[in-house]
């Protein structure tokens, strides 16, 4: 192999990092995005024996959204071996012990348990704040769109625009404003 | 479901050295006819023997035509090729036609076919022009000044108007044409 085709080779197949910010998206949702990164589906040179996932770095998953009540019903199953050893574990705890470990697991579950998860998921860098390492958002060169728009609160609008927001209807005389 | 293929050879069309553009050499080395001097079985292949075969080697001086008379036994062609392949073929019960075409497509292939399991259908030795893709062909030139992580990039594509920006809109709309209104008179 000459010197340029080795460089082209390099070319091809290099990692490239994106960045995915999880504020207020399904985890679940997310997780058919983020995979098809992590195993490199996103390419036209994927192949299931070829290896060129990329890597993906998670923000924000503190702030991750489950749709309707998962948080209460959603239960996450653990069996450490020894009699008596089962637990079950809510996804709201679940979540209070450690903010990764839901979309950790929705990623995991959502790819076909062969040899290949578990370095594929060696690519997956998820941090619970947007506090990610300096030397780790210096590979990033791309950034995943997220699956659904972040809604916006009434008190994150500037003063100006609510005051100035066109009144629509009267209220009856007798409506008590809080 | 049968696992023969990975046994087989496995290759990519092509052609030796190019042959064929300026000169062409035969790529079979050397023919073995084994065949009964007797028996019913050789019946087509002694018919060969005794009619063409003579002109057979002359046509083609570059192959080694050897003959091989053997009792009670099926007649058998064996070809060898210049690239170290060896074919066989059991030709019981062939008629003289038949094994004339055999004799034709072993001098005109340049290996064993047969034996061989094409990995692609089709083959180039200048697969692309362009030159192979690499993850920054077809990126959008933007992306290149842009500090990451980014709102504006991390914002689903398909973002449309609510219906809270379309109020507001109508409001400023309907504010210029009361101001022009005013003006008129």
């Amino acid at each position: 192999m000459s010197a340029l085709k080795r460089v082209q080779q390099w070319a091809t197949f290099a990692r490239i990092w994106h960045v995915y910010d999880a504020a207020w998206q399904n985890p679940f949702e997310s997780a058919q995005v983020l995979k098809k990164y992590l195993k490199g589906m996103h390419k036209p040179i994927y192949h299931p024996m070829n290896d060129c996932g990329d890597h993906v770095i998670v923000l924000n998953s503190a702030e991750i959204a489950l749709p309707g009540d998962e948080w209460k019903k959603r239960v996450y199953f653990h069996h450490t071996g020894y009699p008596g050893g089962a637990s079950w574990t809510l996804a709201w705890e679940l979540h209070n012990k450690d903010p990764t470990m839901v979309l950790r697991k929705a990623v995991y579950n959502s790819m076909k348990g062969n040899l290949q998860r578990r370095y594929t998921m060696e690519r997956l860098h998820i941090f619970p704040d947007a506090n990610v390492p300096k030397e780790l958002m210096g590979n990033v060169s791309n950034q995943i769109r997220q699956v659904r728009p972040i809604p916006k609160r009434l008190d994150h609008y500037p003063e100006e625009d609510v005051t100035q927001f066109p009144k629509v209807i009267d209220y009856p005389k007798d409506y008590v404003v809080k | 479901m049968s696992n023969k293929h990975l046994f087989l050879k496995a290759g990519l069309i092509n052609t030796p050295l190019q042959n064929g553009v300026g000169r062409y050499v035969c790529q079979l080395q050397r023919v073995v006819l084994k065949f009964c001097k007797n028996n019913g079985s050789s019946r087509g292949m002694r018919d060969f023997i005794e009619s063409e075969l003579v002109n057979y080697a002359k046509e083609n001086p570059g192959v080694v035509v050897y003959l091989k008379p053997r009792r009670h036994r099926t007649a058998v062609i064996k070809a060898e090729y210049l690239n170290g392949d060896a074919q066989w073929i059991s030709c019981r019960n062939f008629t003289q036609e038949e094994i004339s075409k055999w004799m034709n497509l072993l001098k005109t292939q340049s290996n064993n076919n047969t034996g061989t399991r094409l990995k692609k259908l089709w083959h180039t030795d200048h697969p692309s022009i362009q030159g192979p893709w690499t993850p920054y062909t077809f990126r959008d030139p933007k992306l290149n000044l842009v500090e990451f992580p980014n709102t504006e990039w991390s914002q689903p594509a398909d973002m449309t108007n609510t219906s809270q920006d379309d109020l507001v809109e109508l409001f400023k709309k309907q504010k210029i044409e009361e101001l022009n209104k005013n003006r008129a008179k």
